[in-house]
C-alpha cells in the first residue's frame, strides 16, 4: 500500500492532470473548509510523527506557531542529506503535487503567508520540475492570492542551497534560507516560536515526506492513519535500503515492519553466499547495530529501534555484509562529518578533525590500541554537548563500531601480533563497491 | 534594580536581576563560569560550549505557585538530562545550576582539550601570552597534557593582514565570532565573517579596503586568543612589561576613558613609551571601546622629528634655540612692550589647567579677550544650560526614546558617540539624522531628512515646518537627546542652530534630566572646558576682526585650520606660540615654545556630556617641552603676575574656587571609581576581554543649568542670512575626517594607508556642468584660499555644493560654508 509512492501504481502522476485525477487537491479543498485549528487536531490526533529524523510529532509543533502573528511561513526541508537517503528526492520526482498539497495544508493550518521549498543543492534539476508542478498548482487557483476564494494569500517558492549537510539541520535550513552562513542557531527560541524561524517569524520545518502525508489524512482521517504502523509510530514509512542487498532501493512499509522482513522479503537478502554484518538504520548519524536475530526481528519503528540500541532516524538502512571492515566504515563515516561539521562549536568542529586524524593513522596501520581508547573518549567528550545534534551523530559511527565490533579495531592496531599490517583501506574500497 | 528572582548556584541561593543572562548573573554572585565566546555586550551564540553547567529547576504546584518537596521535605529538582550551557539562559525564578560537579569540570576540561588540539604552541612568542583567556582557563581547567599528536595539527598562515590595522594569525583562531559579532552588533560595520566550514572556518575580511572600519582594534581586546594583534602592538611588548597609566582620548569630545600602556624602549632611547592604547571602562562615556584614532593616533607623544624640542625666539631676523630661562624671560619682556592690548586664542586640546593659567596671564596682563580654536562651534553655552542631563547615559536609550542628530557627520567627528548611537539604534530608539548629504549616520537612523545647507542654520525650522510627523515622534519621546554639529553652518549659523536646538528641548521638556538635552561635536577633547574657562569662539572672530598687540596662540594649528589666519596674523605685533610641533610656529612669531602633550603630564578635559575626566602622567618630556599650565604660570611669575604654582591638581582647586560650575571638582573627586556592570577588567579577562577596569577615575558630570529643577527659558534664534551661490559659484562645505593629516596625527603612520587623498565630493549634475568626471583634479577657490584636490563624482554631494574634507591638503579648506568657484584644473 502506497501513500507516499503512488506513482508505483499510478503511472505519471507526477503530472498535474493525472494527480487531479486520482482525487488531487481534495484534501487541501477540504481542508478549506476547516478552521486552521481542526486541520491542526486532525494532524495531531493521527499521531504523524516527522520524517526527517527526529520523529516529532507534526501537529504538536504546528500548534506551537502563534496565532496572532501576521506573518508565518512554513519551510519544507528538502535538504535531503543523510548518508543513505534517497527518500524525499522519489516523492518530488514521482509525486509532486501530493507535496504541494501536504504543504498547502500545512500553511492553511498555522495560516502562512509563504512556503519555502529548501533543497539540497544538488537537486537543481528537482527543483526546476518541482517549479514547474508549483506554477500549475498556481494557474489552478491552489497558490497565489485569495486561495480558492477564502481570502488567504499564500505564495509557495523553492530554494536551493549550496551543498552542506547542516543545512538540514532546521535552524541551519532557516539561516541558509535567509542567505547567512548555514550554521544552526541557539534555541529557544525555536523555528516555531516568533524570533526563531524565517527572518525570526514564527515557521514550520517539516520534511517532505511528513508533509506529503497530510493530504492522506485529511482525506482518509486520523484514525484510518494510526491503523496504519505501530501504536507509537503511526503510518508507513519509506525505508531506503542501500549496501549490500540484493534489491537496494526504497520501500514504502508501514512502520513495525522487522529489520529481517525488510531486507529479506523486499531488499532480496544479501549478496550470494555472503551474509549480513552490520546495519545503519539510520544512515551514517545513527548507531551501528550487530546484525543477529534479535536486532532482525526488532520492528523499524521509533520505538522498535530504541530497544536495540539504535534510531530510526529518516530510515536510510546502510547494509553492511562480511566483507566490510567496520573500521573502515567508521573511518569513512567520521570524514563525512569532518567534511559537513559547520565549524560552529568547538567539540564537533575540533573532534571530528580529530578523530579523522586518528582513524587515518589506524587505517594505516601506525596506529596503537591507545589510538582504539582515545577515539573512543574523544567521540564521547563529543557527545551530548553540541550546539545541534551533528556533534551527536558524528560521535555515534566511533562509539558503537568500536563498541559492537572491538575486533575489527584492534586488528589494525599496531602490536607485535599484527606489525606486519596489511593495507586495508585499499582491500575494504573494492570490497564495498567505492 | 528592577525586579529580582531568586536562583541557586552550588546550593547557595542568590537574588538577581530577572531575566539576567546566567553567565552575568553568576559572576554578580561571585561565580565565575568560564566562556570563550559569550561576551557580556553581545548576544550569546553558544559557539565554544566552555559555559556548560548542571541545571534544573526548583519545581512549583502549576495551580497554587508553592514549591514542591521531595520525601525529606527539600524542593524537588528537574535536571536537564544533559549539561546546558549557561551563555545562552537568562534567569528565572527558582532556577538551580551547578558549577562544581565532576561532571562540570570534565565538560570544562573536554572543551579546553577540544580547543587547543588545533592550537598551535605559541603562547611565548604570542603578544597575548600573560592576558589570554585560553592561557589561563587552560592552567584551570585544561588537561596537564595533551592526546593530540603534534604532527596531526593544522598548519595555517599566521600573518594574514585583515586591514592595515589588524592582523589575523589563523591557527590561534578558536573560532569563537567575537570578532564577527563585534563588527556586526556594536560597531555595525559589518565586515568580518566566517569563510568555509568545520575546521576549515576561517575569518575573514569582506570590505575593501580590508577591515573597514573605525573601532577594528576593539576586536583585539575582545578576541580570547592572540589571534587578532594590531598592527601598532603585534610583538611589540609583553603585557606583563606594561605600566598602566589611566588617561583620555585627545581627539574627540566622547572623552574616551583610556589606559596607556608604558614601557621602557630600546628604540627611543629607553624612555617610557606608549605602546598601546586601551580601552578603560567607563560605561557612562565609552563603555570599553574606543575608536582606531583613539588607539592608533598616539604616536605623536614619543615623535622627536615631530615635537618641538626646545623654546624658540626670534632676535631680528633669526629664529633661535634657546633655554626657558631666556626665551621666558625674553617673552616677558617683549609682553611688557607691547602694552596691555593682549588676547590669547587657546586650541581644544587645551587642558583646562592649561586654559586657567592662560586666562589668569591674559587678564593679568589687562587684555580681555579669550578666543576658542577653531571658532567653528557656536553654543557651549547653551550645552551648558539645557546638556544632556546629569547621569545621561547613551547605553540606557531605548524603545521610547529619541535621538537627533543635525549637520554632523557623526561617525568622522565623534566616532564613539555614533557607536553607541547605532546600539540605541538597534535597543530600539528612533534616530533622525538631518543633514545636507548623506552620512554613515543614516544606516543606522529611523528618519533621514536632508536640506539644502544654504538652509541648514534653520533646520528645525524645517524639521517643525516639512516633517511634522519626525518632529512630533521627537517631542513625544520619553528621552530624547540632541547631538549637533557645525557642518553647513559659519559660527552665526551655527549659533542659530543650536539656539534652535536648545528651545526644541526646552518646548518639548527634555532638559533637565538624564537621557535628556543637548550634545555638540565640539573638535578636540576640551571644547567644553574652553567655555567653562572662557574661552570663546566669538572672542576669537573679535581677534580676527580686530587683532591686538600681542596674541598668544597656544596649542592651535591656526595656519592649517583657516587660510584667511595668514593674512589677519600679519597685523599683530607680538605673537607667544605654545605648541607641540616643530613645524607649526607661525610666520612672525616672536616665541615658540614648547608644551607637553597629554602623556607627558597630568590635566583634565571637560567631554561633550560636560564630564569632567582626568588623565595622569605616563611619561617624561619630550625635549625640554612643559606642560603648558606651567610655561604659562612661569610667565606671569616671570610679569611679576603671580606666584609659582606646583601641580595641575593645585590648579583645578583655584578654577573650582572661582569658577561656579566647577565647583567641589578636585582632583580626588575625579579619581572616584565605582564598580560598572558588566565587572570587565579584571584578571578574568575571559569574560570582558583586554578593556582595563577603571582605576583613574570615572570624572564628575558638570550640572546643566536645567539640572536639579533650573529654570531655562528658551532664547531668539538669530537666523544670518542664508550663504548662497550666485553666478556660477558653488557651496563649499567643508566636512571633517577623521584620518586627515592633522598634526597630531601625521606621526600615526600605520594609519597613513586609510588617510584618504585630498578630494572633494561633488554632484554629477554640477560636475557635467563643470566637464569634470569622477577622478579629475579640480581647482577650488574659496574663502581666501585656492586647493588642487581630486573630484569625487560619487553621489556623496548634493546639487549646488561640494564636500569638501579638512585636514586633507596642505592648503587649508576654509573654516566654514562659503561659496567658491569650482573649475578643472
Ligand atoms: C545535522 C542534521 C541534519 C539534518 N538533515 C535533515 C535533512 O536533510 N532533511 C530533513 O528533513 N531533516 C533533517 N534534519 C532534521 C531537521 O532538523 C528537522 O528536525 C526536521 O526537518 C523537522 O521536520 P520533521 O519534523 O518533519 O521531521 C537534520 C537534523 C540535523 C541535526
Ligand atoms: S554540532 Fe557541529 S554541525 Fe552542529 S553546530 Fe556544532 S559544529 Fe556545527
Ligand atoms: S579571531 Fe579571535 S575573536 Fe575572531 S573568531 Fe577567532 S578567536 Fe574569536
Ligand atoms: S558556549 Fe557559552 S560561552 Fe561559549
Amino acid at each position: 500500500m502506497h501513500i507516499l509512492l503512488r506513482a508505483r501504481e499510478i503511472p505519471d502522476i507526477h503530472k498535474y492532470d493525472v494527480y487531479v485525477k486520482n482525487g488531487g487537491y481534495k484534501a487541501f479543498e477540504k481542508a478549506l473548509k476547516m478552521k486552521p485549528e481542526e486541520v491542526i487536531d486532525v494532524v495531531k490526533a493521527s499521531n504523524l510523527r516527522g520524517r526527517g529524523g527526529a520523529g516529532f510529532p507534526a501537529g504538536v509543533k504546528w500548534s506551537f506557531i502563534p496565532k496572532n502573528e501576521p506573518v508565518k511561513y512554513v519551510a519544507v526541508n528538502a535538504d535531503e542529506s543523510e548518508t543513505g537517503t534517497f527518500k524525499d528526492r522519489e516523492i518530488m520526482e514521482t509525486n509532486p503535487h501530493q507535496l504541494i498539497e501536504g504543504a498547502l495544508i500545512c500553511a492553511w493550518a498555522i495560516q502562512a503567508t509563504a512556503v519555502y521549498i529548501y533543497l539540497r543543492g544538488e537537486f537543481w534539476d528537482v527543483a526546476h520540475e518541482l517549479d514547474k508542478r508549483i506554477a500549475e498548482a498556481y494557474k489552478a487557483g491552489y497558490i497565489g492570492e485569495n486561495i480558492q476564494g477564502t481570502g488567504w494569500t499564500c505564495n509557495v517558492y523553492t530554494h536551493l542551497g549550496a551543498g552542506a549537510y547542516i543545512c538540514g539541520e532546521e535552524s541551519a535550513l532557516l539561516n541558509s534560507l535567509e542567505g547567512k552562513l548555514g550554521q544552526p542557531r541557539v534555541r529557544p527560541p525555536f523555528p516555531a516560536q516568533k524570533g526563531g524561524g524565517l527572518y525570526g517569524e514564527a515557521t514550520v520545518v517539516n520534511n517532505v515526506e511528513t508533509l506529503t502525508n497530510v493530504p492522506w489524512i485529511i482525506n482518509n482521517g486520523a484514525d484510518e492513519f494510526k491503523k496504519i504502523g505501530t501504536e507509537n509510530s503511526a503510518g508507513t514509512k519509506i525505508f531506503c535500503v542501500s549496501g549490500h542487498v540484493q534489491k537496494p532501493g526504497n520501500y514504502e512499509l508501514p512502520m513495525g515492519v522487522t529489520l529481517r522482513e525488510l531486507l529479506y522479503d523486499y531488499a532480496g537478502g544479501p549478496p550470494e553466499g555472503r551474509s549480513f554484518k552490520g546495519i545503519l538504520p539510520s544512515g551514517g548519524s545513527g548507531p551501528v547495530i550487530r546484525v543477529n536475530d534479535t536486532t532482525l526481528d526488532a520492528p523499524l519503528s521509533y520505538e522498535g529501534m530504541e530497544k536495540i540500541g539504535t534510531i530510526l532516524g529518516s530510515a536510510s538502512v546502510i547494509v553492511m555484509d562480511e566483507t566490510v571492515d567496520m573500521a573502515w566504515a567508521a573511518s569513512k563515516i567520521i570524514k563525512f562529518f569532518k567534511h559537513e561539521s559547520c565549524g560552529k562549536c568547538a567539540p564537533c568542529r575540533e573532534g571530528t578533525y580529530w578523530l579523522d586524524k586518528v582513524l587515518d593513522r589506524i587505517m594505516a596501520g601506525q596506529g596503537s590500541l591507545d589510538d582504539i581508547k582515545l577515539i573512543e573518549t574523544v567521540a564521547k567528550n563529543m557527545q551530548g554537548v553540541t550546539l545541534c545534534a551533528l556533534g551527536d551523530f558524528a560521535a555515534n559511527p566511533v562509539i558503537h563500531t568500536v563498541k559492537q565490533f572491538p575486533e575489527d579495531f584492534a586488528k589494525h592496531a599496531k602490536s607485535p601480533e599484527n606489525s606486519k599490517s596489511k593495507k586495508p583501506a585499499a582491500k575494504q574500497k573494492a570490497a564495498a563497491g567505492d | 534594580m528592577s525586579d529580582t528572582v531568586k536562583i541557586y548556584i552550588d546550593d547557595k541561593a542568590y537574588d538577581v536581576p530577572a531575566g539576567m543572562n546566567l553567565v552575568d548573573a553568576a559572576k554578580m554572585a561571585g561565580n565565575d563560569i568560564p566562556v570563550f565566546c559569550y561576551h557580556p555586550k553581545m548576544e550569546p551564540v553558544g559557539m565554544c560550549r566552555m559555559c556548560l553547567v548542571e541545571m534544573g529547576s526548583i519545581q512549583k504546584d502549576r495551580a497554587s505557585g508553592e514549591v514542591l518537596l521531595d520525601d525529606k521535605g527539600n524542593p524537588q529538582i528537574r535536571w536537564f538530562p544533559k549539561l546546558q550551557t549557561a551563555c545562552t539562559t537568562n534567569v528565572s525564578d527558582g532556577l538551580v545550576i551547578r558549577t562544581n560537579t565532576p561532571q562540570v569540570d570534565q565538560a570544562r576540561e573536554n572543551v579546553v582539550e577540544f580547543l587547543l588540539t588545533s592550537h598551535p604552541l605559541d603562547c611565548p612568542i604570542c603578544d597575548k601570552g600573560g592576558e589570554c583567556p585560553l592561557q589561563n582557563l587552560t592552567m584551570e581547567h585544561g588537561p596537564g597534557s595533551s592526546r593530540m599528536v603534534y604532527s596531526d595539527k593544522l598548519k595555517l598562515d599566521k600573518h594574514v593582514p585583515l586591514g592595515d590595522l589588524i592582523f589575523l594569525d589563523e591557527e590561534r583562531c578558536i573560532q569563537c565570532a567575537r570578532c564577527i559579532r563585534f563588527q556586526d552588533e556594536i560597531a555595525g560595520d559589518d565586515v568580518l565573517a566566517f569563510h568555509e566550514r568545520g575546521r576549515s572556518l576561517q575569518i575573514i575580511t569582506n570590505s575593501d579596503p580590508g577591515f573597514d572600519s573605525y573601532f577594528s582594534g576593539n576586536t583585539a581586546d575582545i578576541c580570547p586568543v592572540g589571534a587578532l594583534t594590531t598592527a601598532d602592538f603585534r610583538f611589540g611588548a609583553r603585557p606583563w612589561e606594561l605600566t598602566e597609566v589611566p588617561s583620555i582620548c585627545p581627539h574627540d569630545a566622547a572623552g574616551s576613558n583610556i589606559s596607556l600602556s608604558m614601557r621602557l624602549d630600546r628604540d627611543h632611547g629607553g624612555r617610557a613609551i606608549i605602546k598601546r592604547v586601551m580601552p578603560r571602562q567607563n560605561e557612562n562615556v565609552n563603555e570599553i571601546w574606543i575608536s582606531d584614532k583613539t588607539r592608533f593616533g598616539h604616536h605623536f607623544t614619543r615623535d622627536e622629528h615631530s615635537r618641538l624640542l626646545c623654546p624658540l625666539v626670534r632676535r631680528g631676523g633669526n629664529f633661535n634655540e634657546t633655554e626657558w630661562k631666556t626665551a621666558l624671560e625674553y617673552a616677558a619682556n617683549e609682553l611688557q612692550l607691547a602694552g596691555g592690548s593682549v588676547a590669547a586664542i587657546a586650541g581644544s586640546g587645551m587642558s583646562n589647567e592649561d586654559l586657567w593659567e592662560l586666562r589668569q596671564l591674559v587678564t593679568g596682563l589687562g587684555g580681555e579677550r579669550l578666543g576658542a580654536w577653531p571658532p567653528t562651534h557656536a553654543g557651549a553655552d547653551l550645552v551648558a544650560q539645557v546638556g544632556v542631563g546629569q547621569g545621561t547615559n547613551l547605553g540606557d536609550l531605548g524603545k521610547g526614546d529619541a535621538v537627533l542628530i543635525v549637520a554632523s557627520d557623526l561617525e568622522e567627528e565623534v566616532p564613539i558617540w555614533r557607536l553607541r548611537i547605532k546600539q540605541a539604534h538597534d535597543r530600539g530608539a528612533l534616530v533622525v539624522v538631518m543633514n545636507g548629504r548623506p552620512t554613515r549616520m543614516d544606516d543606522f537612523a529611523s528618519t533621514v531628512i536632508h536640506y539644502d545647507y544654504s538652509k541648514a542654520a534653520g533646520a528645525f525650522d524645517l524639521l517643525q515646518k516639512e516633517h511634522g510627523d519626525t518632529a512630533r515622534q521627537l517631542t513625544g519621546a520619553k528621552n530624547l537627546v540632541v547631538i549637533a554639529g557645525a557642518e553647513g553652518v559659519d559660527l552665526a549659523g551655527s549659533r542659530a542652530l543650536m539656539q534652535a536646538a536648545a528651545n526644541f528641548l526646552i518646548e518639548s521638556g527634555h532638559v533637565g534630566k538624564p537621557n535628556n538635552g543637548l550634545m555638540a561635536t565640539f573638535p578636540g577633547a576640551n571644547g567644553m572646558g574652553q567655555y567653562y574657562l572662557g574661552f570663546t569662539p566669538e572672542a576669537t572672530q573679535d581677534i580676527i576682526a580686530n587683532p591686538p598687540k600681542v596674541l598668544f596662540i597656544a596649542q592651535a594649528d591656526l595656519l592649517f585650520d583657516d587660510p584667511a589666519a595668514v593674512s589677519w596674523l600679519k597685523q599683530v605685533e607680538t605673537i607667544i606660540q605654545l605648541t607641540l610641533f616643530a613645524e607649526e610656529p607661525v610666520p612672525g612669531v616672536t616665541a615658540a615654545l614648547p608644551i607637553q602633550s597629554f602623556a607627558e603630564r597630568d590635566g583634565s578635559f571637560v567631554n561633550g556630556e560636560r564630564r569632567v575626566q582626568r588623565f595622569y602622567t605616563a611619561q617624561g618630556p619630550i625635549g625640554q617641552a612643559l606642560p603648558a599650565w606651567q610655561v604659562l604660570n612661569r610667565l606671569g611669575v616671570q610679569l611679576g603676575l603671580g606666584r609659582s604654582k606646583l601641580s595641575a591638581s593645585i590648579l583645578m582647586n583655584e578654577i573650582a574656587q572661582s569658577i561656579p560650575a566647577f565647583a567641589g571638582i578636585t582632583y580626588k573627586a575625579l579619581a572616584h571609581v565605582e564598580p560598572q556592570f558588566p565587572l570587565v577588567g579584571g584578571d578574568d579577562v575571559y569574560y570582558g576581554g583586554t578593556a582595563y577596569r577603571n582605576k583613574g577615575g570615572l570624572g564628575v558630570q558638570i550640572p546643566a543649568a536645567a539640572d536639579n529643577g533650573g529654570a531655562v527659558t528658551k532664547g531668539k534664534v538669530e537666523k544670518p542670512a542664508a550663504i548662497k551661490a550666485s553666478g556660477g559659484q558653488l557651496l563649499v562645505v567643508p566636512a571633517t575626517r577623521l584620518y586627515n593629516r592633522e598634526r597630531v596625527f601625521r606621526s600615526s603612520e600605520l594609519v597613513h594607508p586609510r588617510v584618504p587623498d585630498a578630494y572633494v565630493a561633488m554632484n554629477a549634475a554640477d560636475a557635467r556642468k563643470l566637464g569634470i568626471e569622477n577622478g579629475d583634479m579640480v581647482s577650488i577657490s574659496a574663502g581666501g584660499s585656492t586647493l588642487k584636490v581630486r573630484a569625487h563624482v560619487n553621489g556623496a554631494a548634493p546639487q549646488g555644493a561640494v564636500i569638501l574634507p579638512r585636514h586633507l591638503s596642505d592648503t587649508p579648506a576654509p573654516l566654514a560654508i562659503t561659496a567658491g568657484e569650482v573649475s578643472k584644473a
